[in-house]
């Protein structure tokens, strides 16, 4: 055999296949039809709900708070979308099944990688958009109607809002990293869903920390006065189940065949 | 062989895979690959060759034994490994929406390469396998051999010291064979490779070994040389010219020789079975002889045995007839 000559090593960016895959995935979402639907759905009844109410003000008289106003948008933003963002991050990486190991998984990067990437790409687009539309829809609410909210009092609801979505998006991307089919990845992250808000209202049903108490409670969490410590350990548990599931995922993920 | 272990490139030991509980992919697959060979890897639909090349890479968990690329066990986290590997799968799937660029420079970036490395690469390699003028058309569109061609750019990115190619010339029309056979025969000189095909003629063509998988076990690894060496060298073809009357008479004569165990004449083609202990060349020697008395003239002759064909078929055929023995390997019986 001949002697093959020396090659000068080419510096290899360990963490660029992470970002390929996070910027890639975060393209592919954007341009999907679920996401715009989504967003455009959201976008309407948030719009249609606000002149409604703006419209009962300037014609009836009634006085509208912004903290019920907003806390009533948040929590049909968060429960309208739940059906989008199952489908959104369930079928993330089952969906690609056919290109994953012929176009990524056999190139230079760890499964590890590909499953931060998708992870955190969801994350970023569904809680982007979570984010933009509620601050939107908070700047509405405090233009059109009684402003009786605060600065700290809603970034506290938005964060605590946000953190049970994030659990949602890493429940939905570690199912889908499980699954060989889309469809099935999405029937059982409803069936963990189901069962999870089941869990959780059953064992916390006497506490300040379940989630059920905390969107009944988002108008006084909004005008600031809200338990810190509560809302603080339903945020803890939430990023720990959410932690748990992605680890789950990931380890699942780099064990089964592609 | 290698001197040592780490010389080898690809090292398998009873590598073997289940499909949970069902279907035995692969049995107790031992092989080592040193550096420069070029391994072709032949067997039937279902044989256990992709299975094996996906071992290799990474994208399957073995059920029992290992794989080593590069003397390091290969794992679905072993990017580096991978890095160092160019990979093209049977029918390669691409990402919606994508343009030869776009795509392989995602690709590029997956392998970790910094833009003013990736981006001259990618353009001489476009270049190269002549995808310019569609460059900028979604990868969707593509035919087989423009699929194929993108492949190929895609597994020489990272410019691999072992190229992995699982059918390459599957679906593709005689021009864009014959090109994909010159580009692995020019790879050959300073890579390793392992190629996967159904033709065995390509096989012979550009490889310097051979593996032969048969229900998902290895019969026979070692070189092309030996493997046609193995198979029974007593069947010989002759194309004849000459006027029919000559050619008759002289396939009588060549029938009255006693090397000779068959020879059947068809239109102008004559078949001739040797005897097991026969020296070919005098039993050859006195047939053409002959031929040349009857004033018959040869067009060609060929030995209808060394192909690697009729060697695999051989091989199989053999593993086949041997039963219940299987269980041992082939030298133990």
């Amino acid at each position: 055999m001949e002697a093959t000559a020396e090659k000068k090593p080419v510096p290899v960016n360990r963490w660029l296949p992470y970002w390929a895959v996070f910027q890639y995935d975060v393209h592919q979402t954007l341009r999907s039809w679920v996401y715009r639907v989504w967003v455009l759905a959201v976008l309407l009844a948030t719009v249609g709900f606000l002149l409604y109410r703006f419209g009962l003000t300037q014609e009836a008289g009634v006085v509208q708070q912004a903290s019920k106003l907003f806390s009533y948008l948040l929590q049909g933003t968060v429960l309208g979308s739940i059906a989008f963002v199952v489908v959104l991050t369930g079928s993330c990486i089952s969906s690609e099944r056919g290109t994953l190991a012929d176009s990524v998984l056999s190139r230079g990067i760890s499964r590890y990688q590909y499953f931060l990437g998708k992870w955190h790409a969801r994350l970023a687009t569904v809680l982007g958009a979570y984010l933009s539309l509620s601050v939107a829809a908070l700047i509405g609410s405090l233009v059109l109607v009684h402003a009786d909210v605060t600065l700290d009092g809603s970034l506290v609801a938005l964060a605590t809002v946000g953190g049970l979505l994030a659990a949602v998006v890493t429940a939905g991307v570690a199912v889908s990293a499980m699954s060989n089919s889309s469809l099935l990845s999405v029937a059982s992250l409803w069936a963990v869903l189901y069962g999870g808000g089941f869990a959780a209202s059953w064992f916390l049903r006497n506490s300040d920390a379940s989630p059920g108490h905390v969107l009944e409670r988002l108008p006084n969490i909004l005008c600031g006065y809200y338990d810190l410590q509560s809302l603080a350990t339903l945020m803890a548990w939430s990023a720990a189940l959410a932690l748990t599931v992605a680890i789950v995922g990931m380890v699942f993920f780099s064990r089964r065949d592609v | 062989m290698a001197d040592t272990k780490s010389d080898l490139v690809v090292e398998t030991f009873k590598l073997t895979k289940i499909y949970r509980n069902r279907l035995i992919a692969l049995n107790d697959v031992t092989l080592r690959l040193e550096p420069g060979c070029v391994l072709g890897l032949l067997g039937a639909n279902g044989a256990g060759k992709t299975t094996l090349l996906r071992l290799i890479i990474g994208l399957h968990r073995s059920t029992a034994g290992w794989a080593k690329v590069f003397g390091k066990t290969m794992t679905a986290n072993s990017a580096d490994l991978r890095r160092r590997i160019g990979y093209i799968p049977t029918n390669p799937q691409f990402p919606r929406g994508m343009t030869p660029i776009s795509y392989l420079d995602y690709m590029a970036r997956l392998f970790g390469l910094p833009a003013d490395v990736r981006k001259p690469r990618l353009a001489s390699l476009i270049r190269a396998v002549d995808l310019l003028g569609a460059s900028g058309h979604a990868i969707d569109g593509f035919s087989n051999g423009m699929t194929a061609r993108l492949a190929v750019a895609t597994s020489l990115i990272n410019e691999p010291d072992l190229l992995i190619w699982d059918e390459p010339t599957h679906g593709l029309d005689p021009e864009a064979r014959r090109s994909m056979l010159d580009l692995i025969k020019t790879l050959a000189r300073e890579k390793t490779l392992i190629v996967s095909s159904h033709n065995l003629s390509d096989i012979d063509e550009v490889c310097n070994h051979a593996a032969v998988l048969s229900h998902g076990q290895l019969i026979y690894c070692g070189s092309l040389q030996d493997l046609k060496g193995r198979m029974r060298r007593n069947h010989f073809e002759m194309d004849l010219e000459g006027e029919q009357k000559g050619v008759a008479k002289a396939t009588a004569a060549i029938r009255a020789l006693a090397d000779f165990k068959l020879v059947n004449l068809r239109q102008r083609r004559l078949e001739l079975y040797l005897h097991e202990e026969t020296v070919n060349t005098a039993a050859l020697a006195a047939a053409l002889n002959i031929l040349t008395e009857n004033k018959v003239a040869l067009v060609s002759l060929r030995s209808v045995g060394q192909q690697t064909e009729q060697a695999f078929l051989d091989l199989v055929e053999k593993e086949e007839s041997r039963g219940f023995a299987r269980i041992y390997t082939a030298d133990a019986a």
